[in-house]
């Protein structure tokens, strides 16, 4: 046996104020340093890292391709159209990749029996969730930094502003933060990883394909008949050339998708469509041809819903006015969706917490 | 070895509250299961305490609330002077507590899990480098220092566990089945470790079934069964060293004889396996001598009696005994 001075070292100091809240960046540092290198060290990461490259390289090049073949016109169209495809690529893949990240990191650890040794430290519960949930965020944003490049190639492209690119990059960011938040939150309330993983898959899923599905089954429901103010065009009776436009009230049906927009809001693909910015700068013929722009008007207009009056004064010059719908909707998307991460968080800050009163089911401390 | 008097304890000395463990009429329940259902323990300063019972006795749980992981339902805990509940950080800055299965980050080498702790506990870089080296010599894993934690043998990785427990200089140690998984060496090794931590003065509280290691290294023992502390029935059995009553194994090649001669001699035995029917071959029973004389004078009488005798010896520990003879099954 050695004998080894254990005396004079180092003494635990308690922080000032130990509440569960209390963060300091020296223990969110720890816990994610920890993570991260944990996860980084593993060759499935780099793997997973080399593929993700490859894959959103070798679409976006196929992608370019088949535009070009379609449609050899104006490069400016098809760069449009490309920047649309890559940037959903990313959001879409990102969307994919980022719930395994989050979503095993309180029961994963809790199963393999860290957890508890990491708790019953000086950490609070507040570093040690923002530490896991900083260090997902850090290794989806790593799979993001690595698809930038053909961000970039797409804006290159065509019309894109380059402006573009950074509100993708961080819309894209913002959102993959906000499902690590949901992911964290559901590895800390249900005790087999598998089941956090499914639960956030699932979450993630409600929210790209389940709002458009609930719009659209919602839509008859707000479809009615009723009377609505209608621009109409006063022809000429000798000519039939349009002169005037008039004002008048007619039974239509219309759709009051005023009610329901939000759901479309909550879709992360409309956040990115409205939030990119990219038909602000297109003339008339290009912004036809972006489907981001598309997407932002045709949600837009949802808002706006029956509550306007209908323009049909078609033919009269400088008569119809072009439906007004500039309010952005991404913030309240992206809002909402933050709002869940945050929830996710505050959930698992509060499991984290000691000691434990209430445990889940089927699990044990240590 | 002295059995410690729960009934004495829960009077309460107050002298070791402010570096031991006092734990006073605690109860935990998962569900339908009361894992613990009023212990009472007092662990001192500078003496290694046993704790002691059958499997599911709650151990594993007492340490838990001791460690500030689980709130207990009902009791009175005080660790180093702070109540883990409401002095949550307090008392864990003095703690170091060691799980039964300590997980490990197989990605990191078992310095970068030391350092890893030694931040969690917010110490200062400087000192907690040297400190970590020594633990890592301490616990026999220098070689092993910068290599992947996952390639570590579970012997080691419970000595690397109980280096993470040691990092920031803890008062109270809390051990769960430290030595399940070690060598022999290893476990020498940990009793003299303990031995030299309870002599700096440090309150170290270990469970454990191995109860010959427990035995040799520890200076109190608190009996759990069933969620509570009890008092082993010690009319028989158990006997400090001290008393100059010892139990001897008696075995010979007839049980019947044997047994047949005792009883004519007058002297009190009783079945080394009470669990086992007994046999007419070979056997052995317990027996109450006084002191090494009194053996020696029995071993003499039995060969003289014509006893086919094959071995008397000191019989396990006192702590084994005890173990048996309380009265709750395993669970
Ligand atoms: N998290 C838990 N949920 C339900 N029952 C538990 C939990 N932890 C422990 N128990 C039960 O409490 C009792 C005591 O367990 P434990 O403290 O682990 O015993 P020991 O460590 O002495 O073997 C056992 O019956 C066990 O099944
Ligand atoms: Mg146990």
């Amino acid at each position: 046996m050695t004998t080894v001075e254990l005396d004079e070292h180092p003494v635990a100091v308690p922080p000032a104020h130990p509440g569960h809240w209390h963060v300091t960046w020296h223990g969110v540092r720890t816990v994610a340093a920890l993570e991260l290198r944990q996860r980084v060290r593993s060759t499935r990461w780099v793997v997973a890292l080399v593929a993700w490259f490859v894959v959103v390289g070798g679409l976006t090049l196929l992608i370019s391709g088949a535009l070009s073949a379609v449609d050899d016109g104006a490069d400016r169209q098809r760069g449009a159209l490309l920047f649309a495809a890559v940037t959903f690529l990313v959001l879409g893949l990102g969307l994919l990749v980022t719930p395994t990240l989050a979503s095993t990191s309180i029961n994963g650890d809790r199963a393999a029996g860290t957890l508890a040794t990491l708790q019953v430290t000086l950490l609070t519960p507040a570093e040690i969730a923002l530490g896991k949930v900083l260090a997902a965020w850090t290794a989806s944003c790593a799979f993001l930094l690595a698809s930038v490049p053909f961000l970039g190639f797409a804006a290159a492209v065509g019309p894109t502003p380059w402006w573009s690119v950074l509100r993708v990059v961080v819309l894209v960011a913002v959102l993959l933060a906000a499902v690590c938040g949901m992911g964290l939150g559901f590895s800390a309330l249900v005790a087999r990883p598998a089941g956090s993983t499914v639960l956030t898959f699932v979450t993630v899923a409600a929210l790209v394909l389940g709002t458009p599905l609930l719009f659209g089954v919602t839509y008859p429901s707000v479809e009615q008949t009723e009377s609505v103010q209608v621009r109409v065009q006063r022809t000429d009776d000798v000519t039939g050339n349009p002169t005037t436009c008039e004002l008048t009230t007619q039974q239509r049906s219309v759709a009051h998708t005023e009610r329901t927009w939000w759901l479309l809001a909550l879709n992360p693909f409309v956040v990115m469509a409205d939030g990119a910015g990219t038909s602000s700068s297109l003339d008339q013929a290009e912004a036809r041809n972006d489907p981001l722009g598309v997407l932002r008007e045709g949600v837009r207009l949802a808002r706006t819903g029956a509550s306007a009056t209908i323009d049909e004064c078609w033919g009269v010059d400088g008569g119809r006015v072009e439906p007004t719908a500039d309010a952005p909707i991404w913030p309240w998307g992206l809002g909402v969706n933050l709002l869940l991460g945050a929830a996710g968080f505050v959930v698992a800050v509060r499991r984290l917490s000691l000691p434990q009163g209430k445990l889940a089911r089927g699990t044990r401390v240590a | 070895m002295t059995t410690q008097d729960a009934a004495a304890e829960a009077a309460g000395s107050g002298t070791t509250t402010d570096d031991g463990i006092v734990v006073r009429g605690v109860t935990r329940a998962f569900g339908a299961v009361q894992a613990l259902a009023g212990v009472d323990l007092e662990a001192r300063p500078g003496a290694v305490t046993a704790l002691v019972g059958p499997n599911g006795s709650g151990k594993t749980t007492l340490l838990l609330v001791l460690a500030g992981l689980l709130t207990p339902d009902g009791g009175e805990v005080s660790v180093a002077g702070h109540d883990p509940v409401t002095a949550g950080p307090a008392a864990r800055a003095r703690t170091g507590w060691m799980p039964d299965a300590f997980g490990t980050w197989d990605s990191l080498t078992a310095r970068e899990v030391l350092t890893t702790f030694a931040d969690a506990y917010r110490l200062d870089r400087a000192p907690s480098r040297r400190r970590i080296d020594e633990l890592l010599a301490t616990v026999h894993l220098t070689e092993y220092a910068d290599r992947p934690a996952s390639v570590l043998s579970r012997g080691q990785k419970q000595r690397l566990g109980l280096a993470r427990a040691l990092v920031h200089d803890p008062q109270v140690l809390l051990l769960d089945e430290p030595a399940s998984g070690l060598d022999p060496r290893s476990r020498v090794d940990l009793r003299q470790l303990l031995r030299r931590l309870a002599d700096e003065g440090r309150t170290v509280l270990v469970s454990s079934h191995v109860l010959t290691e427990l035995e040799e290294m520890s200076d109190d023992a608190v009996f759990l069964s069933r969620g509570r502390t009890v008092v082993p029935d010690t009319s028989h059995g158990v006997t400090s060293p001290g008393d100059g009553r010892r139990t001897f194994h008696v075995r010979a090649l007839s049980l019947p004889a044997l047994t047949a001669w005792l009883d004519a001699a007058g002297a009190a035995w009783r079945p080394d396996e009470p669990w086992t029917a007994p046999t007419t071959g070979p056997g052995g029973v317990l027996v109450e001598v006084n002191g090494d004389e009194g053996a020696a004078a029995l071993i003499r009488d039995a060969v003289a009696g014509g006893v086919p005798l094959v071995s008397a010896a000191p019989a396990a520990g006192a702590l084994e005994r005890a173990y048996l003879t309380l009265e709750e099954e395993r669970r």
